[in-house]
């Protein structure tokens, strides 16, 4: 086939304007594809990895949004199989502008770092000792220019005080690279005591246990005035997705349609092609070209077309998240939006779909043309 | 597999074996268009035979056959019925893929619209059909360097069809139609798109062709000014062969140019 690839490529370059505008068009689908279907399968990649996770969140029964005591502490320590117990309260935030927002979450100086050990947490001795200490995603960081030693302001949304924190450390492997945590009783003393937490974050000795630990804590406040949900972190970052679910569903579904249309489209623009090159092809095949190497010499057109497209596209979609960081805020605090290495292998296998079956049809009858029929049109 | 050839090398010979006493034999040939309903007949139980290494035209009025005949021995047309061979073989009842290959190996087309592909350099064009042998770049290379040398076009490899003249643009269908060294070159029409000058350069090419190198060259042509570059003249009417005439002289019925039953 290397002796046709002249062949091909001059063919390629017959009407470059069209065949330039094709490859647009494929690249932006593939891109806008790329984009859609990684929300989605980098969900699954995010509980996948939390599959493995011994912690187990605590909730009240109506969701975390709403606080529970802090005084159930006690309690939540003292079930058997539980190593740690931090607690979690979102603050909420604004950062400079409206614009500046990312998750604000007051905690346990003490047991964070317990319960938090995978995350690569660094300045954890001075969150202990410094009150207004905090520790910032590494995200956050690059994305304010934040550096260790700083010391920020916090206006409260959830909370109506304005917060000073000094930045002692910083979160490197977490879930989501876009949060700050700070310490739970400078949050306490700066909004008057309320004595309420949103999760309490429990770490089991075994997962295991995880199924029998959440039981057993539900089981310890059923029938009180705040009843618990227990659940592990796998399950509850799929209740965060959840809530998003049918969007996800409806960014796979655009994906597709996109795919689709762009499909259509390059059909009628290899239909078109092949069409104007029938006198051309009944040339070849009188010279004794076979209909099967006319066949996949135009399919091998098609597919270089859409195969350029499919991979500047999905370069196109990959840099852009790349360079530029897009956090998903939409999804919550816990995913920062990247395109899987496997939707990148799926936007090229659909690139070469959308080459092979764009011409297939075409291409098949131009190859099996009458020759006599065909050359006397064009006389 | 295509023999390894060179115009210079070619060495012009007498010889004519049993086989090539005749390059194409048609026997009771007939050939049916379907046109909407109606069942068009275009060559009508035509008997010939066309001696080998010879420069000969079929003539006729418009819708005589002339065409339907030579792409039934370009072997890119069936026969309704009636056999058809060339070179010996019998190309009737070849499958598709069989004489896709056959075409390949013996025929070369020339056209009256030159038919090159207009992306592609007259090197390229003449270097297609080889793409199709087993040849390595550097011998389609020498092939083809030869046949444009053979019709004089050496200087204008790199140009395009577009770049070229008709008469130039015809010639590299010829180096084309000759750079596989085909058994038989079959031309419809050749000079009819040129003028005069162009035509009468064309006829040259071809006489030169088959004098030369022994071609067998059979040329449908309306132009009667060709009927002097030729050796045996087949006239065709309403699909029926009326005769032939040899240097100018009509020799019909002649044993030898009647197929052997």
């Amino acid at each position: 086939m290397t002796k046709y690839a002249l062949l091909i490529f001059k063919n390629l370059l017959r009407s470059k304007r069209r065949t330039i505008l094709t490859i647009i068009s494929i690249a932006v689908s593939l891109f806008i594809f790329a984009l859609l279907v990684s929300l989605p399968t980098f969900v699954n990649q995010v509980l996948a990895d939390t599959s493995s996770s011994v912690r187990i969140s605590c909730h009240t029964k109506m969701g975390w949004d709403y606080p529970l005591p802090e005084a159930y502490r006690v309690k939540v320590a003292a079930t058997p199989h539980v190593v740690a117990v931090a607690t979690a309260v979102f603050f909420g935030g604004i950062y400079h502008e409206a614009s500046d927002q990312f998750p604000s979450i007051a905690t346990d100086p003490e047991t964070f770092a317990d319960v938090f050990s995978d995350w690569g947490l660094s300045g954890v001795d001075q969150f202990k000792k410094i009150k207004t200490a905090c520790l910032v995603a590494q995200g956050t960081m690059r994305r304010f220019n934040l550096h260790v030693g700083q010391q920020i302001q916090i206006r409260g949304t959830l909370f109506p005080v304005n917060l000073t924190l000094n930045i002692v450390g910083t979160v490197a492997n977490a879930p989501s690279q876009d949060f700050l945590i700070f310490r739970s009783d400078y949050f306490e003393e700066a909004v008057g005591n309320p004595h309420i937490v949103d999760i309490f974050w429990v770490k089991v000795d075994d997962s295991r246990n995880l199924p029998q630990v959440a039981a057993a804590l539900d089981r310890q406040f059923a029938n009180s005035s705040s009843e618990t949900r227990s659940e592990s972190e796998a399950a509850f970052v799929g209740s965060i997705f959840a809530r998003v679910g049918i969007f996800l569903k409806v960014a796979e579904l655009i994906g597709l349609v996109v795919v689709v249309a762009i499909g259509l489209v390059a059909a009628n623009t290899a239909a078109m092609s092949i069409r104007e090159r029938r006198g051309e092809i009944a040339v070849m095949r009188s010279m004794g070209f076979p209909s099967r190497v006319i066949f996949l010499l135009l399919i091998a057109e098609s597919l270089a077309i859409a195969l350029i497209g499919g991979a500047l596209g999905c370069s196109a979609a990959f840099g852009l998240l790349k360079v530029f960081s897009l956090n998903a805020d939409i999804l919550g605090p816990i995913v920062m939006l990247r395109i899987p290495p496997v939707v990148l292998g799926e936007a090229m296998v659909v690139a070469m779909l959308i080459g092979l079956l764009s011409a297939c049809i075409p291409a098949y009858s131009a190859s099996r043309r009458n020759i006599v029929e065909t050359l006397r049109m064009i006389d | 597999m295509l023999r390894p050839w060179s115009l210079e090398n070619m060495k012009p010979t007498d010889d004519i074996t049993k086989e090539e006493l005749s390059a194409v034999t048609l026997s009771h040939v007939t050939r049916t268009y379907k046109r909407d309903e109606f069942d068009v007949r275009a060559l009508d139980n035509i008997s010939l035979s066309i001696p080998a290494k010879r420069f000969v035209a079929i003539m006729g009025p418009s819708g005589s056959g002339k065409t339907t005949l030579l792409n039934l021995v370009a072997g890119i047309d069936h026969a309704t019925s009636g056999r058809v061979a060339v070179g010996g073989e019998e190309i009737s009842t070849m499958n598709e893929r069989e004489i896709s290959a056959w075409r390949a190996r013996h025929i070369g087309l020339v056209f009256q619209f030159y038919n090159l592909i207009p992306v592609l350099t007259a090197f390229e064009n003449v270097e297609l059909p080889l793409l199709l042998t087993n040849l390595n770049k550097s011998e389609r290379k020498t092939h083809v360097e030869a046949a444009l040398k053979a019709v004089g076009l050496a200087d204008r490899m790199g140009h395009y069809p577009r770049q070229l003249s008709g008469g130039q643009e015809q010639r590299v269908a010829i180096a084309r139609a000759i750079v596989t060294d085909p058994t038989i070159i079959v031309a419809d029409e050749p000079t009819g798109d040129l003028d005069a000058k162009s035509a009468e350069e064309i006829l040259n090419l071809l006489t030169e062709l088959n004098q030369q190198f022994h071609k067998t060259i059979v040329m449908v042509t309306h132009d009667p000014r060709s009927e002097r570059f030729v050796q045996i003249v087949y006239r065709l009417d309403k699909g029926i062969f009326v005769g032939a005439e040899q240097g100018g002289r009509y020799v019909e019925p002649v044993a030898s140019l009647q197929p052997q039953e």
